[in-house]
């Protein structure tokens, strides 16, 4: 039973324990990937390295046998160093992206993709919520947005882009009519007060979402009514005012207060506000000359100065975002600024460290070489995309589906669960630390319940010992040597003959999105245990 | 396409065996059959033996040796090894390309008739550049050509043509005649200006001598096309296949060269012998144009120069002793290390005389010899076994071929030794597939060893019992790797694993397992014999005894060498090699291969120890020694080298696989031009964490040949930051150009390649650049020195 030291602390265990094994029983946690228990290790992702003896050489604690006295060192700046390194090759090797390019485009980070799968399964009631999560104003932008993701989509390659914007719109618009449109359930009342100035799309969207997170809101506007531009500068024909109006009515519906009329600066003093409300967030839309000033703001050259990732202004618990702050005004950047600062005004008024919204990690194919398109096209709908008539109006359900299933999948299947994603994020891992020639896109569909894209597998090997001990009659191999090596079914059969019973096994081993469910009926995961891990994304990374 | 016949396959798998550990040689057999591994035979392989299609598609696409698509009907294989490279392997191989039209993603020509592949090392670096062809057809020798370069491609491919008509025609002959068997064949050139060089009464000399000594050799005349400066030029090849050649051969060494190479039975050993040494004075390596072809194999003969500075341990009786005549050897005290060890020393004893020897490992690391053997003899294990490791894949190196193939009983005798001292009882001799002479001559020495009752069961009359197999590689240098080499014996891919347990307490299928490096178990006998005292005075405090080495690249006088450690590698270089060739001076040496580092000019004085070249930051590695001289660009060295562990790397961890991929990325961006200011800063950072985080030793020693090029020659890479080559190497930074001496003679058009000249008679000729390849081949045929590279 050998004793041994991990930073610092000591721990006796069993003969024939590893490192990791003696980390866990120390609470320490060591980020592997190409480890799971129960299996042989293979020691070779290098993500759970460690320092033994204070030898030069570092060893993977998941295959290192703990022996007496071993000094282990698994948290200094020279084992974070390596791990990131490690992390960093991996990533230089990966093909694929984890999120949509289309929800990289969005100022607002919505899940493009989930919606539209949402929508080609029918399941309407999820694809609003998924719309919802990042825009407040979703029937609004649906005829506004100047659609930065359908720029990005990369069907654009093929044909032309999906109609993302009248996809959502079609959503937004079907929920608004309803009976019974959606409203999130809010946490409950948290005794803090936000007051938010102006009602504009930005001011709307930060109590949207500061209401939903359980603090109450007032909003104060110097017009009448609230909606700043879109009430007042955005044409009827393109915004009809009483769906805007109904779309207010469910921010106002979760409890936001409105007080129009009201001028800060003039009715009301920045002061009053600082001292009546815990936070104050300004979202007055275009700066007209002396406004900062007499709120006591600093202003930069694009208005009033802030910390870009906090929505911090130079007085404590002054928050501002929107058109205020930049010169460009986009409605969709106002309602994303909204979100933003929400989660910033939150975090100050929780008590935490103000960091402002996570952000979100992602590797990118980038632009595509000859022949790749047609991978992603592979399975899906061929055709231009759909157009509504009259022009202007929206998706009939027969046409939105349509659309929908126009869509190639880009994003990841396990944005969530994915080990690299997760620990590249936690090591701040640079995607294009190294550059060097990208290997190809490739997709193996033939299995009816997975699918398998090589370049984002890491070669960690579960799979084969896997299918190898549910006596897989072909079961998977590594081909090749070197930088080659891939997993793949010996023969070139495709994966479903070498899976035949323990593809589901080795869907949830795969420690990225090597391996996944196909996801059908809209969910990112399949029907089976691995939809738990890969359930749609949760409010605070988007 | 014509369903192939599979009845081979059953019958192999019959002859060889079902267990995993035999899928190499199973593999091998339907490779040597069919040309390559067609899938019909893979899956049948799968079911009739316990091979599953997982471990036959994993190990069958591991190791280079094995193609899976059909092979056009010869193979070329360019060596591209260290002393290839740098006298120009690369454009011979793009020559080869060129001239039969084959593209860049494929390897064989329209016609199938020519497949190109890039070999790692085919151990022959005094003949660099020098490529092998296979002929598919079994009956047709093997055929080396050395001292190539790009413009003699078309020659070559034409000689090796009508050369294989002969040989065919030959073998229906002889099938006329079998009890004639020939044991050789003398070849001379018999061409006018030969015969006016007096090669006419060589010739005559020679058939008289062949008459005497009655042997059945085939004295022939051959065509010859230059050379006369060595004429009369004579060719022995024996019948083994190796050749020897002799230059400026007079009558009366006719007789000499007939005894030395078909000995007469009645002969005495010693006349033999001092006419060998009388002989080596003539004996060539010395380029024969304009093609020049070696049969089968080209055996390395030590380097005779200054021998006083060699110490012939586990080369002793180099060149004299005929290297599978056992009585020879046992003549030569062969034998006797193991007579005394079983009879007088007992394994305790052993053991202490190695480590009172101070002998360490010879593989590179230099594990001191003796820890390794009491911990395989400590283990309660009832079963133990050796191996000897054979898998010598250094591009550069060709040591343990050259002791195998000279030496086969010694390191028989060392193994045994070993093996008695540690308590195996079996073993394996793990040997390079590139290797065929070495596995065939060691086979036959084995099947002798056994007969004499050195090996097998109560050696020598004593309990001690041995068993010893070989296993032939497959192409892969991560298999010199110890785990990854009990992987590869056990039939999986040569992949290795973490340490520990070291494979001395649990090795190949789980028991203990000594493994030592060839040139380690061929000093044994000698140390046994001569005491471990004798040992232990050569050498230095830490590093005792000799060391071999594999002397290539732009030396005078290269081929193997052994000297006592501790003397400078200048002293290797000059009084050994004789200096640099060809006038340049010394740059740099390379030591260890793609695990050491460049030793520059300037620390020659250094004495080869194991820990002295570690502190400069290079290796000793298995012994490979390159010269390179001015001409040498370190940048395209240090690419050179890491294209070939990158290449040879498993591809099991993510610092070896991914990271020496990037590290490559970079350099051959900077010998494109195309470097960036971070780049060498980046390199150095990669570096450090492949060699602190990999997880065996190809990985950890992979960053050496680029971090010892950048301490010592950091101007020559911040040149290709600039995007320029110093010594003009680098193809994507040069440019060809004729000069003013250009006197019109269109040589340089006629050969170009790609046609990037215009023939202009009498007139000063002009390089298209955008055509240019920048193969060399107009700067090698000009004959007024009027091309310029800048």
């Amino acid at each position: 039973m050998p004793t041994i030291t991990i930073d610092n602390r000591q721990v006796e265990v069993d003969n024939g324990a590893t490192i990791l094994d003696a980390a866990a029983k120390l609470g320490i946690e060591i980020p592997t990937m190409c480890f799971l228990k129960g299996y042989k290790p293979s020691t070779s992702c290098m993500v759970c390295v460690v320092k033994v003896n204070g030898s030069d050489n570092l060893v993977p604690a998941c295959g290192t046998i703990a022996e007496e006295g071993m000094r282990v060192e698994s948290d200094s700046e020279e084992v974070h160093q390596a791990r990131k390194a490690a992390l960093e090759l991996l990533l230089s090797d990966h093909v694929g992206d984890c999120i949509g390019p289309c929800q990289a485009a969005c100022p607002a980070r919505m899940n493009i993709p989930l919606m539209i799968r949402q929508i080609a399964a029918g399941k309407l009631g999820d694809a609003i919520a998924t719309v919802k999560k990042d825009i407040a104003l979703a029937a609004v932008l649906g005829r506004i947005c100047p659609k930065p993701c359908e720029q990005a989509c990369r069907r654009t390659v093929f044909d032309e882009p999906v109609s993302i914007c009248l996809l959502k719109r079609y959503v937004a618009d079907l929920d608004l009519q309803s009976a019974n449109p959606y409203s999130p359930a809010c946490k409950p009342g948290r005794d803090k007060r936000v007051a938010i100035v102006g009602a504009g799309p930005a001011g709307l969207a930060a109590a949207y979402y500061l209401q939903i997170d359980g603090y109450s809101c007032t909003i104060f506007d110097d017009h009448e009514k609230p909606g700043g531009m879109l009430q007042y500068a955005v044409g009827e024909q393109q915004l009809p005012r009483d769906l805007l109006d109904n779309e207010i009515a469910l921010v106002r519906k979760l409890g936001a207060g409105f007080q129009g009329t009201t001028r800060i600066g003039t009715t009301l003093t920045m002061e009053d506000l600082r001292r009546d409300f815990d936070a104050v967030f300004v979202a007055i839309g275009k700066l007209e000359l002396g406004d900062a000033e007499s709120m006591g703001l600093q202003t930069g050259p694009n208005g009033i100065a802030i910390n870009n990732r906090t929505y911090e202004t130079n007085l404590p618990g002054v928050f501002a975002g929107g058109g205020t702050v930049r010169k460009r005004r986009l409605a969709v950047r106002a309602v994303a600024d909204g979100k933003e600062a929400a989660v910033a005004i939150g975090q100050y008024l929780s008590g935490r460290p103000v960091t402002g919204p996570p952000i979100a990690f992602n590797t990118r194919i980038g632009k595509l070489k000859d022949g790749e398109i047609e991978v992603f096209m592979a399975g899906v709908a061929k055709g231009n995309r759909v157009t509504p008539s009259p022009e202007g109006s929206g998706f009939s359900t027969r046409q939105a589906r349509d659309e929908a299933a126009r869509c190639m999948h880009c994003d990841c299947r396990k944005p969530q669960s994915c080990k690299l994603r997760q620990y590249a994020r936690q090591y701040r891992a640079k995607p294009s630390r190294y550059k060097g020639q990208r290997r190809s896109f490739v997709q193996q569909l033939q299995h009816p319940d997975i699918i398998y894209e090589p370049g984002k597998c890491i070669n960690c090997g579960l799979c084969i010992q896997i299918a190898s001990q549910a006596r897989e009659p072909l079961g998977l191999t590594f081909i090749g040597r070197g930088f080659d090596v891939r997993v793949a079914v010996p023969f070139d059969h495709s994966i479903a003959e070498g899976l035949k019973h323990a593809a589901n096994q080795c869907v949830e081993a795969c420690p990225t999105g090597a391996l996944a469910f196909k996801g059908k009926n809209g969910s990112t995961g399949s029907p089976s245990r691995a939809n738990s891990r890969d359930r749609p994304q949760n409010k605070h990374e988007s | 396409m014509d369903e192939l016949d599979m009845t081979f396959v059953p019958q192999a798998v019959e002859k060889i065996g079902t267990g995993q550990e035999k899928v190499l040689e199973i593999l091998q057999a339907i490779q040597g059959h069919y040309g390559y591994l067609p899938k019909e035979a893979l899956e049948l392989v799968c079911e009739l033996t316990e091979i599953t299609p997982a471990s036959i598609s994993g190990v069958s696409t591991f190791y280079s040796q094995f193609r899976h698509r059909p092979a056009g009907r010869h193979t070329i294989k360019v060596c591209i090894g260290t002393a290839c490279h740098v006298k120009g392997g690369g454009q011979v191989y793009d020559a080869f390309k060129r001239q039969l039209g084959i593209g860049e993603e494929e390897d064989t020509d329209p016609q199938k008739l020519f497949t190109v592949e890039k070999v790692a090392c085919l151990g022959c670096c005094m003949l660099a550049p020098v490529i092998q062809i296979q002929a598919q057809a079994i009956q047709i020798d093997n055929i080396t050509y050395g001292h190539l370069s790009s413009e003699q491609v078309p020659m070559v491919l034409k000689d090796f043509l009508e050369q294989q008509k002969a040989q065919a025609r030959e073998a229906d002959s002889r099938d006329y005649a079998k009890s004639d068997k020939e044991v050789g064949q003398i070849r001379i050139c018999l061409d006018s200006s030969c015969v006016a060089s007096g090669s006419g009464k060589v010739y005559e000399a020679l058939k008289e001598a062949v008459k005497e000594t009655g042997a059945k050799i085939k004295v022939k005349s051959v065509g010859c096309t230059g050379m006369s400066f060595l004429a009369p030029l004579v060719e022995v090849v024996t019948a083994d296949g190796i050749s020897f050649r002799y230059a400026n051969v007079m009558p009366a060494d006719g007789k000499a060269i007939v005894l030395r190479h078909f000995k007469p039975k009645t002969i005495k050993r010693k006349i033999r012998n001092t006419i060998s040494t009388m002989l080596d004075k003539i004996l060539t390596d010395e380029a024969w144009q304009p093609v020049t072809r070696y049969s089968v194999d080209v055996r390395e003969k030590p380097v005779a120069g200054f021998l006083e500075n060699q110490v012939h341990i586990a080369t002793q009786h180099y060149g004299s002793i005929d290297p599978l005549d056992l009585e020879e050897y046992i003549h030569n005290d062969g034998f006797k290390a193991l007579q005394k060890a079983v009879s007088e020393l007992g394994p305790e004893k052993v053991i202490s005389r190695i480590k009172l020897s101070g002998l360490r490992g010879r593989g590179g690391a230099g594990f001191p010899t003796h820890l390794k053997w009491s911990t395989v003899r400590n283990s309660d294990s009832v079963k133990k076994y050796l191996v000897c490791n054979g898998d010598e894949g250094d591009p550069g190196a060709f040591m343990d071929r050259m002791l195998i193939e000279s030496y086969p009983y010694r390191v028989i005798e060392g193994a045994a030794i070993a093996a008695y001292a540690v308590g195996a009882d079996e073993g394996y001799l793990y040997i390079r597939a590139e290797y065929p002479l070495a596995v065939k001559r060691m086979r036959q020495a084995i099947e002798a060893c056994r007969q004499r009752g050195f090996l097998g069961s109560n050696i020598l009359k004593t309990k001690f019992s041995l068993q010893l197999k070989i296993v032939a590689g497959a192409g892969a240098f991560v298999c010199g790797e110890e785990t990854a080499l009990i992987a590869s014996i056990e039939g999986r891919r040569g992949i290795p694993r973490l340490r520990p347990p070291y494979p001395a307490i649990s090795g190949l299928w789980g028991k203990p397992t000594l493994i030592n490096n060839v040139e380690t178990y061929t000093v044994i006998p000698w140390i046994i014999r001569n005491g471990p005292q004798a040992f232990a005075e050569l050498g230095t405090a830490g590093s005792k005894g000799t060391k071999v080495f594999a002397l290539a690249g732009k030396i005078a006088r290269g081929g193997l060498v052994e000297i006592p450690m501790g003397i400078s590698i200048r002293q290797i270089i000059e009084d050994v090699g004789g200096g640099i060739a060809g006038g340049l001076k010394l740059k740099a040496v390379q030591v260890g291969g793609p695990s050491g580092g460049c030793v520059p000019a300037e620390l020659a004085h250094i004495p080869v120890d194991y820990e002295t070249l570690n502190d400069i930051g290079a290796m000793m590695g298995s012994g490979g020694m390159v010269a390179l001289d001015e001409s040498d660009c370190m940048v395209d060295i240090a690419r050179y080298f890491l294209e070939f562990t990158q290449n040879q790397s498993c591809g099991k961890c993510t610092f070896c696989r991914i990271g020496t991929r990037r590290m490559l990325d970079i350099l051959e961006r900077l010998c494109a031009g195309e470097g960036k200011k971070t780049d060498i800063q980046e390199l150095e950072h990669l570096a450090h964490k492949i060699r602190n985080t990999s997880l065996c030793g190809l990985g950890r020693t992979a960053p050496n040949p680029v971090l010892s090029t950048i301490k010592y020659f950091r101007d020559e890479y911040e040149a290709h930051l600039e995007g320029r080559c110093p010594v003009g190497r680098c193809k994507a930074l040069i440019t060809y150009s004729i000069t003013d001496d250009c006197i019109g003679c269109t040589l340089c058009a006629q050969h170009c390649p790609a046609d990037a000249i215009e023939m202009r008679p009498y007139q000063k000729h002009e390089i298209d650049t955008d055509k240019c390849i920048r193969c060399g081949t107009c700067k090698s045929v000009c004959q007024t020195d009027a091309i310029k590279v800048d």
